[in-house]
């Protein structure tokens, strides 16, 4: 139960400096665990004079308690609720006020079933893979995986070759079935991820050994990013005039966007197959870009390239997450980078998930040393 | 230097996306155009008209159709002859059977029953690929061709499966000359190039031939497949079933259901080869070059003989042609894959910067 | 019953015709990674050049060797003009390349030999085999026996060739990767000419069979199509995989020519109310049979599962 229960019952408080001392406690307490908490505060047979009651609304509002879930009271005095009315004008007050202390337990239960349904964004789960195992054959390529990414950030996995990276993203947007296990996004549990589906609910991504459409040209292949949102059927396509034009035209001048962002104008006609592999691999994150994904699934953005190429395409990731907010997962190789441009790593080995967190706890975690970064004797 | 497009600045996209962007070209087929529509039927002859341009067209519609599945799509297929059989024996059978309908829409209505076909022989494309996909084609090749000799009711029980077009008339108008009938089979073909053109420059197009590019990719970017080969294998048999239809009304008139066999599948694959996988010109071009190549080899085939002293036995112009045509094939294959399309792109590309070398 | 028995054995052993010029096929995709659409035009080549030399007064076995000869020179002119300037290009520029060989093939066979179907004989007549006639009731052909005979050593013999030699592993590397193949060392071109050599050897062999039995004539080249069914039974890429698929294709085609007129015809009639004749479905049942095929297991038998990797 997430509930942080203030006792309050039975206590006088006649000056500052004992409402202060209480509170300080409860601050410490709070910060030391670093959640979020409801709070069921009991004010049974409690004495708070209007000196002391000052202080009290003054620290009632301090940042940690604010940063909680909600409040739920038991047994205020007649006076005690008054005051609180007096102070704070609000009325949930007064309906979170309550005579018993069972009476508020189920109080809590309402506030959260009340605050779960109407959670903002932030609180859905917006990738998540929980115990998911992929088998090819008799060849294990992930092994009981599971972690969280929240929408907004770019995370990363890593790991050794072979360790199942791939493998993970194509679990993720429907390449591959995994046999055990389950892939929640946006708040939608499943147990493996159809292509479409996926495309179609916003995810977007590209591929370790370049798939571009090598017989087009950039234009062509961004053009087919944008597939999913043109809706014109083929007979209106023959005739090319009226509904097809336009929606040709509108989703032409959403691609220069992309290819002004991008820097490629100057390639736009060429066929893609004759293209340097730096190009093509900018193309390629074009033409996932071109979708306007909710999340972007990078395989190896960066294998190739020199420093400058690497450093272009950092900037063009880093840009695609900040302008258009856009949550990345990349599989990258280049710890530099990684450790650069990510919030959250996790770290996979032999298809099993071997570390997980913060870049810097990565960094320092000596399993992941062991494994892969290596250690300076 | 009169082929530049120095000066020509496209300031929308609409300008930028148009089919032949440069002014030049735009000129070129204009020109083409009203010559084909205006000049040809004053001075062209019965012969050329009927021995030339006409099947020249009717193929170039069936290979635009065969470019449409194996050059956008990337699906082979050995089959065409069988679909433009069954788009002429629809043809024939709507016309005998349901003479109030007028002729145009039978032979729209054929090319829709050639589509069926196609769809139903398209449906293992979801499972199978490359040469295996032509094994099905093939079987369609067969099945078609035995189903139209055996089953008596498609040539309303003549024998051998032979049946004869009936009279094209439209709106009181006979075409029975070969004017008439190249204007008919030119006007049809042009609106159908056009329609396919556009097809293959939307995102139609682009999903064919990201299927045909990769199609793993093609589905990890929500293009649906099997609505994509379908359609492809619909369009396609649409295509090559009106090119029968007309193959029939408009140019041999009598046909049989032999007529429509296996060797003519290659003949329309070699027109694609040729002229060029995934282009309209080409299949254009290719169509040009099957048709005119017998021609141009039974012609001069004896007069160059005798100029270099050979005796020719006979029997050797046939021969002579399945040796060119094998040795074309591989010659293109190797120097130049993607056909007679491609070279004409490169020569364009030298007449722009012509008299300078790059 | 009989009846019965003698169709089926008599449609194994066409099965056994239809597996040789398989085996064409099959090692030159084992070998080199390409679908030789040209098999049929070489059979017919063979077939056509060593009657012409016959008739001509040459022996048997100096036609032969000189046949064999010009499939040698066949198979080095394809490495040389066909196969070495599209190294590494996609398999379906290969095959492409394959049909215009066909083609040039066809039409050299007729412009030294003419066009006119020649009968060939061999020796071994197509008589019913006398024991089995008086002993079971049954007629099955010495002929049809003896080319079982013959397919049943040359598939033994490249079956080894293949699994024993050095060469065999060279082949099985060339049919891989061909740029990884030349990476180490592996001769490409020596390979392709004795592959091709050894394919015009078996297509030889099939061609003296064939044309003894159905005369050796043009149509002779359309037998390369009736190996596709076969192929995709089999799998393209297994010996075992085209005497197996022969086998079945044979036997099915036979039994449906015989059987499902006579079950159908009658039915089919009065359902419909024409009088309907299902002569000739052989035409296209054996590709009807592998398409079914096809859906349930798209390599084949004895093919190998292919992966993609993304």
């Amino acid at each position: 139960m997430e509930t942080f229960e203030v006792d309050f019952s039975d206590l006088t408080f006649s000056a500052a400096a004992e409402v202060d001392a209480f509170y300080d406690e409860i601050d410490r307490q709070l910060a030391a665990s670093g959640r979020r908490w409801y709070f069921l505060v009991i004010y049974t047979g409690c004495v708070i004079t209007p000196v002391a009651w000052e202080r009290f609304a003054e620290r009632g509002k301090s940042a940690n308690i604010n940063h909680g879930l909600g409040t739920v009271r038991v047994g205020a005095t007649a006076q005690t609720r008054d005051a609180i009315r007096q102070d704070a004008g609000r009325s949930f007050f007064r309906a979170n006020i309550h005579d018993t202390r069972d009476q508020a337990i189920l109080a809590l239960g309402e506030l959260r079933k009340k605050q779960r349904d109407s959670l903002p964004a932030a609180e859905d789960t917006f990738l998540r893979v929980d115990d998911v195992s992929l088998r090819f054959g008799g060849v294990k390529a992930i092994t009981g995986v599971s972690f969280e990414i929240k929408r907004g950030e770019i995370s990363s996995i890593i790991g050794p070759n072979g360790a199942g990276k791939s493998s993970m993203l194509n679990v993720i947007n429907g390449v591959y079935h995994p046999q055990e296990g389950t892939i929640t996004f946006l708040g939608n549990k499943r147990h493996d991820m159809d292509t479409h589906e996926a495309a179609a609910q916003g995810i977007a991504r590209t591929f370790q050994n370049i798939a571009l459409f090598k017989g087009m040209t950039v234009l062509d292949n961004l053009m087919t990013g944008r597939n999913l949102k043109m809706n014109c059927n083929f007979l209106q396509q023959a005739l090319y005039w009226g509904p097809a034009k336009r929606e040709e035209l509108e989703h032409r001048r959403k691609i220069e966007e992309v290819i002004d962002f991008l820097e490629i104008e100057h390639i736009r006609k060429t066929p893609v197959g004759r293209l340097p592999y730096g190009l093509q691999k900018r193309v390629e994150l074009g033409r996932a870009l071109a979708a306007e994904p909710t999340l972007l699934l990078l395989d190896e953005p960066m294998a190739g390239m020199n420093v400058e190429e690497k450093q272009d395409m950092c900037r063009f990731i880093l840009d695609v997450n900040d302008q258009f907010g856009t949550t990345i997962l990349l599989i990258e190789h280049d710890m530099g980078v990684v450790m650069d441009i990510s919030s959250y790593v996790v770290v996979l080995d032999y298809g099993m998930k071997i570390g997980e967190g913060t870049p810097d706890d990565v960094r320092s975690d000596p399993v992941v040393i062991r494994a892969y970064l290596g250690a300076t004797h | 230097m009169l082929y530049r497009d120095a000066g020509q600045f496209k300031d929308t996209y609409s300008a930028d996306q148009q089919i032949f962007p440069i002014r030049q070209d735009r000129i070129g087929v204009t020109l083409v155009l009203l010559f084909a529509f205006l000049v040809v039927p004053v001075i062209g002859d019965q012969y050329w008209l009927s021995a030339i341009l006409i099947p020249f067209l009717v193929f170039a519609l069936a290979a635009l159709g065969l470019n449409i599945l194996t050059g956008y799509a990337g699906q082979l297929s050995l089959g065409t002859a069988a679909f433009m059989a069954v788009g002429a024996f629809a043809a024939y059978n709507f016309v005998l059977r349901v003479p109030a309908m007028p002729i145009l829409v039978s032979f729209a209505l054929s090319g829709v029953m050639a589509a069926l076909v196609g769809i139903v022989f398209g449906l293992p494309s979801l499972r199978i690929k490359g040469f295996y996909l032509a094994v099905a084609t093939l079987a369609a090749q067969f099945f078609v061709v035995w189903a139209l000799t055996k089953f008596g009711w498609f040539s309303n029980f003549s024998s051998s499966g032979v049946i004869s077009a009936q009279k094209v008339v439209i709106l009181d108008y006979v075409f029975d000359t070969p004017v008439r009938k190249y204007l008919l089979v030119l006007a049809i073909v042009t609106v159908m190039a056009l329609a396919a053109k556009n097809m293959v420059r939307s995102s139609v197009g682009r999903a064919w031939m990201a299927v045909r590019d990769m199609d793993v990719a093609a589905g990890v970017i929500g293009i649906r497949l099997m609505h994509t080969k379908l359609l492809a294998f619909a369009v396609s048999s649409f295509y090559c079933g009106v090119a029968g239809a007309l193959y029939t009304y408009c140019y041999i008139g009598t046909v049989e259901p032999e007529a429509f066999n296996i060797e003519l599948s290659f003949r329309v694959l070699f027109m694609i080869i040729i002229g060029g996988v995934g282009s309209i010109l080409g299949s254009f071009l290719g169509a040009a070059f099957i048709t005119l190549l017998p021609i141009f080899l039974n012609t001069y085939a004896e007069p160059l003989a005798q100029v270099l002293g050979l005796q020719l036995p006979p029997g050797i112009v046939s021969n002579l042609e399945l040796i060119i045509f094998g040795g074309l094939i591989i010659f293109f294959l190797i120097v130049e894959p993607l056909g007679l399309a491609r070279m004409w792109q490169i020569a364009k590309e030298k007449m722009r910067l012509w008299p300078f070398p790059h | 019953m009989q009846f019965f028995f003698e169709v089926l054995i008599g449609g194994l052993l066409a099965g056994v015709m239809y597996s040789l010029v398989a085996l064409g096929f099959v090692l030159i995709y084992k070998a080199s990674g390409v679908f030789n659409f040209a098999q049929g035009a070489m059979v017919f080549f063979a077939a056509l050049t060593f009657v012409s030399l016959v008739e001509d007064g040459f022996s048997f076995w100096v036609a032969f060797l000189i046949t064999f000869a010009a499939m040698v020179v066949i198979a080095i002119a394809t490495e040389r003009v066909v196969l070495r300037p599209l190294v590494n290009q996609p398999p379906i520029t290969l095959f492409m390349a394959t049909i215009g060989l066909t083609f040039v093939l066809e039409g050299l066979s007729q412009l030294f030999w003419g066009s006119q179907p020649h009968g060939l004989e061999l020796g071994i007549t197509d008589m019913p085999f006398e024991w089995l006639a008086e002993n079971t009731g049954m007629f099955i052909s010495q002929f049809d026996l003896f080319a079982a005979l013959v397919a049943g050593l040359l598939v033994a013999g490249l079956a080894l060739f293949f699994q024993k030699t050095r060469i065999g592993r060279a082949l099985r590397a060339v049919a891989d990767d061909h740029q990884a193949a030349l990476a180490v060392g592996i001769p490409l071109q020596q390979i392709w000419v004795i592959v091709w050599t050894v394919a015009g050897f078996v297509a030889l062999v099939s061609g003296l069979l064939w044309g003894a039995r159905n005369g050796v004539q043009f149509a002779l080249t359309f037998t390369a199509l009736k190996a596709l069914p076969v192929l995709i039974l089999g799998g393209f890429e297994s010996v075992a995989g085209a005497i197996v698929g022969g086998l079945i294709i044979g036997a099915s085609e036979k039994l449906a020519e015989i059987y499902i007129p006579q079950f159908l015809n009658a039915p089919l009639s009065e359902a419909w109310g024409v009088s309907v004749n299902l002569a000739g479905l052989e035409i296209w049942f054996p590709y009807a049979l592998a398409l079914a095929f096809l859906l349930i297991r798209p390599e084949g038998l004895f093919g190998e599962k292919h992966i993609d990797r993304v």
